[in-house]
Formats: C-alpha cells, structure tokens, sequence
C-alpha cells in the first residue's frame, strides 16, 4: 500500500518531516482546544450569562486564551505549514533530523513553562501567577518562568527560521541558477520579517523583564517596554497571516479547479511585507504620552501602505479562484460563484476566512487611522478587530487547511467533509456575531480587557438596538466558536486515528498561470531586502526610541540603571557614611 | 445549478450577517427596523430556502 501510495503522499516521501509536521500540530490543537475553553468562560462571563470563575481570574483565563491561542496554536501550526511547504517546494528533506526536533523539543519547553506560569493563577498558594495579558510589558509583571517559557519559544522559532534556511542553503548549491520556489521563497521572507521584529521583544525580555521579575532591577522604563513589544506585536500579525497567505496564494487555487493567477505578483506581495510590516508598531501607541506626535504620524502612513499587498492579495486570489470556477464550468459575472466546491470544507473554510479578512481589513484601517484610533483604542472595538483578522482570517483558514494538510502527514482520509463542513460555517457565524456586537460594542464605549465592564450611574447607548442585544450576540458568537472548534478537534482526532488510505488528498500543487520567469530576478535577492527592511526599521524607530530613552528616565526607568541588588548595597554603604559622619558631628559639637 | 446542502449552508451563513446589518442599513433611510422584524425576515429567507431546496434541491429532478 505505501508503495503504491509514494508518488502522492508527503508521508512517504518525507517521512521525518511528516513525523515533525504532526509533533507541531499536535501541540497546536491542545492549545486551541484548551485556548478555545478560556473564550468561552471569558465571553459568558463578560456577558453575566454564566459565571463560572471570579472576576479576578478572568484575567488569568484572558491571558491563557491570548498567549495559547495567538502565540502558541498559530506559531506551531504555522511551524508545521512552514516544514510541509520548505519540503515540499525545495524538494528535499531538512539537513537534519535532529536540529528539527531540538526546536520542537526548545518551543515546547517554553510553551510548558509560560502555560504552568499562567496557570498557576489559578491556584493563589504556588505564588506564581502570569496575569499580564498576551501584551505582557510592564508595568504588569508576571512569574520570571512566564518570560524564560516566551524566551525559549521565540529562541525555538529562530531555530526553526535556521532549519528552513539551512534546507535553502542545500538546495541553492544544487540549483544555481533557479528561481527560488514559490512556497520556499514565502517561508524565508516571512521569517527574515520574523527575525528582524523579534529582536525587540528579545530585547525586551532578555534585558528589562526577566531582570525586573527576578528582582535584580528594581524598575524598567514601561514605554520602552511597550514600545519593544509593539516593535514585535504588529509584525506578529502578518507572522500569523503569512502562512494562512501562504495557503491562500497556493492551495486554495487549486482547490477551486484552477492555478495561481499570478506567481510574480505573490512575490512583490512578500516582499513589501517583509519591508513595510515592522516600522509600523508605533500605530499601537498613539495614547502613549512620551513619543511624539510627528513619529506616530510616520507610523500612521507606513500602515496605510501596508493596504498596498492586502489589495493585490485580495485581487489575485480572487481572480485565481474566478479562474478555478471558471475551469469547473463557472460562467457569468457572479454565477461561476456557485460552480466552486462548497461541498470541500478546506475550501469553503479558506474562502470564508478570506471574506472576513475583508471585514478585518476595512476596520484595521479605523484602528491605523490616528483622528478616529482614539475613539476606539481602549474599546471592544479591538478585540472586535482581531478576532476578524487572526481570530477568523488565520485560525479558520488554519482548521480549513488541516482538513487538506493533516492526511497528508498521516496517510490518513479525513474522517468526515460535511462535519468539517458544518465546523467552518458555524465559526463563521458564530465569529459574525461576536465580532459585530464587539465592534458596535467598542463604538458605544464599552472598555476592552475588563472582566466588570459596567460603571455605577452611567448607561452605554447605542444607536441601534441595545447593549443587552450585543451581550446576547457576544455570549452566541463564542458558544458557537467554541463548539466549532470541539468538531474541528473530533474531526481531526478521528482522521489521525483512521486507518491508512492508498491515495489520501490530492496533494498535486499546479504551476501558475504566469510562472516565476515573468518576474524580476531581483525579487529573489534575499540579502538585499534584508538590508533596506533593516534600513527602514532604523530610520522608523531610532529617534522615537532615543526619545523614550532620554525622557523616560533612561534604560531602567528609574533613572541611572543601578541593579537592585547593587542600589541595595549603595543605600547601606551611603547610610552607614551618613550615620558616622552625624556621629562625628555629635562628638564635635 | 442544482440547491446542493453545501450551497444552502453558505447561503444560510451569508445571511447571517445581512440579517445582522439590516437594521443599520434601514437606519441610513430613517426606518427603525425592530428586532422582531430581523427576525421575520430571517425566517422568511430560510424558508424560501428551503422551498428552492425541494425544487431544485439535491435529490429533486427540476434543473435550473
């Protein structure tokens, strides 16, 4: 059977690969499972529908649904995506076995570790807790295994960014004079993004927080702490979307009947989102008193260009989509809509997320506008916002795609399309009501990461409707959310579970309609858009931070950057000159 | 085109939000549309849906 089945399945012909794509999923779907949980009790609890825990841990629940759900369940799955497609396009298995599993074995000690962490809120007598939200700067500080757990993860990632290079690396010796592969070519540029935006939160971690939590600095610079995250927590947005982009540029194409419409176009995408996604983290902070206005703007405009390869995203997987229907018989100006294969959950659930991503994009541009950001910053606005775009856009087209990428590395058949049919539709309504009622919910006011959103003597309007509708529909959105992902995780335990099928997934991938020969070589010069990201990301952040640093009290916040430790030894010593010389003034007078 | 239950599910989705959205729209033109109303006229979609789906539906013989 596997002979017959070798000429198809990625199991067969990369079958380490196979055994690493499946350790990473894995991971991912019990952090889903469990992230998905934690929404759940958070959106009946912030509804007063049920109550289940005090408002105190509803904190700890919300910290656990961003940190496993936003970090741990995208960045594994997208792990897994990443080693599939650099395999898969290059051809070849990974350099070495072992180097794979060291940064499976590395981003899954530091999953444990910042899960134990935040969890331990949970039990008041370990004196650990990690409440400091998936936005974890200062001053909020949590357990320092919380910040080694993220430090090891992220590290885990860098090795895993090595591995697919190092594979890179192989294959160029190889072919010289070849263009890179498409997918290949999406997986190094999304993770040179990856390094050059991780250095803050590196920074961040390795320097101030972990230092600060251990207790050997007695304080940090809280903007220069937010500002290092944001440096990294706007990149990671288009971390998440660039293997959902990935998916979308190349499977679903062929998954509607049809090709890439274009492949130089997916290439100028990539790299204008490896140019223009990291000076941008200043737009998460036009409230904060400190950097000025004149480099908020800057951020400002650097986002909206940002529209620029979502547009031409937008353009060619539809038109590659239209070419697909139109290959099954599609005909008219809306109607090939209904020659598409609605009936394949990975499809339908890839078309639906892109839809929504719209949405995700249309209010984006609310959140990157600095005017209307402030009516809206501290609001359900936000939440409303990405629970479109990585709630929606990445996690739905992720549980899509498995239903196409898991019997790949498991030889297996999926184990039912019309439960996984039924599992994306009701996450998309299920996200339509509770992203709608979040974005009505922002504009009325309501505040965002509270667990008591209400306030004695005043009263939240809408202008239409009422807020006890938008309850209803937030407390709907996330039941249904979570049952979703319950038929998405039976639905894939039963396909991991079933027996070996001959011929699992059609895994065969078309060449585009225009090929990588009718775009620029220069497209493939790694090195030099490395250099100008690098360029514009000093040009962005240099003075802002110089700023942050010089007014904000220096490094540390505090003023000289004196370790705790040693300020404590200073105040002895100084005491002690202080007591003697009073002494001798004494014995003087 | 055949009603195929993938189809009508889609639909069924799509209208999710439209029904949600209604009342917003109706409120450019100056209408309070209740929610009651939402709520009617959602019913009234599936319905119709579900009458096209025995006429053109899966296991029907009409063809469109």
């Amino acid at each position: 059977m596997a002979t017959a089945r070798s000429e198809h399945a990625f199991v067969d012909k990369f079958p380490d690969e196979a055994g690493v794509i499946k350790a990473t999923f894995l991971v991912a779907f019990v952090a889903l499972g469990i992230g998905a949980f934690f929404g759940l009790i958070q959106a009946l609890h912030r509804t007063n529908v049920v109550r289940v825990i005090d408002s105190a841990d509803y904190y700890t629940m919300l910290t656990g649904h961003g940190v496993l759900l936003a970090i741990v369940f995208t960045i594994f799955f997208l792990c897994g995506v990443f080693h599939w497609a650099t395999a898969r396009s290059l051809d070849r298995p990974a350099e070495s076995k072992l180097f794979s599993w060291a940064w499976v074995g590395l981003m899954l000690t530091g999953t444990i570790l910042a899960t134990v962490a935040i969890l331990g809120g949970l039990v008041p007598s370990l004196g650990m807790s990690a409440d400091v939200l998936f936005t974890f700067y200062a001053p909020l500080q949590a357990h320092p295994i919380f910040y080694i757990g993220l430090a090891m993860f992220i590290v885990g990632t860098w090795l895993a960014g090595a591995d697919w290079f190092l594979s890179y690396r192989a294959w160029r010796k190889d072919n010289a004079d070849e263009r890179i592969p498409l997918q290949a070519f999406m997986v190094l540029t999304t993770m040179i993004m990856w390094y050059i935006s991780t250095l803050g939160v590196a920074v961040s971690v390795v320097f101030f927080l972990i230092p600060w939590s251990l207790g050997l600095i007695e304080s940090v610079n809280p903007l220069l702490t937010r500002t290092l995250f944001w440096y990294f927590g706007h990149p990671i947005v288009y971390f998440w979307l660039m293997p959902a982009y990935l998916m979308w540029y190349t499977v679903l194409p062929k998954l509607a009947g049809g090709r890439l419409f274009s492949d130089p176009l997916a290439r100028v995408v990539f790299v204008l989102f490896l140019l223009l996604s990291t000076p941008v983290g200043i737009h998460h902070q036009y409230l904060d008193p400190g950097i000025a206005e004149g480099f908020k703007f800057i951020a400002m405009t650097n986002t909206m260009f940002l529209l620029l390869p979502s547009l031409l995203t937008a353009f060619t997987v539809v038109a590659s989509v239209e070419h697909g229907a139109r290959q099954r018989g599609g005909e008219g100006y809306l109607r090939w809509l209904g020659a598409l294969p609605w009936r394949d959950p990975a499809f339908t659930g890839m078309a639906l997320a892109g839809a929504m991503f719209a949405a995700g994009g249309f209010s984006g541009m609310i959140n990157a506008g600095m005017n209307i950001n402030y009516l809206i910053h501290n609001t359900l606005w936000v939440p409303g916002h990405f629970h479109l775009t990585v709630g929606t856009a990445v996690a739905l087209t992720m549980m899509a795609g498995s239903y196409w990428l898991v019997p790949q590395v498991t030889g297996t058949k999926l184990y039912s399309r019309p439960i996984g049919l039924l599992q994306v539709i009701m996450w998309f309504v299920g996200m339509v009501f509770m992203s709608n009622a979040m974005h009505r919910a922002g504009l009325a006011g309501i505040p965002r990461r509270t667990a008591e959103p209400q306030y004695q003597n005043f009263e939240f309007l809408t202008p239409i409707g009422s807020i006890f509708e938008l309850r209803v529909q937030i407390a709907l959105g996330g039941t249904l959310l979570f049952l979703s992902v319950v038929l998405f995780l039976f639905n894939i335990l039963l396909t991991s579970l079933g027996e070996e099928s001959e011929r699992p997934v059609d895994a065969y991938l078309p060449e585009p309609l225009s090929g990588p020969e009718g775009s620029p070589r220069i497209l493939d010069n790694l090195a030099m858009w490395t250099g100008i990201a690098a360029l514009l990301v000093v040009l962005a952040y240099t003075l802002p931070l110089a700023g942050i640093i010089q007014n904000g009290g220096g490094l540390f916040g505090g003023g000289l950057p004196v370790p705790a430790t040693v300020s404590a030894g200073l105040d002895f010593v100084l005491m002690t000159v202080t007591s003697a010389f009073n002494t001798l003034l004494g014995v003087v007078a | 085109m055949k009603l195929t239950k993938a189809r009508a599910l889609v639909l069924i989705a799509f209208s999710v939000p439209i029904a949600i959205e209604l009342r917003t729209v109706a409120g450019f033109f100056n209408v309070e549309l209740p929610l009651i109303a939402v709520a009617v006229i959602e019913f009234l979609f599936l319905a119709l849906l579900f009458v096209l789906y025995g006429l053109y539906g899966e296991g029907s013989n009409a063809a469109a």
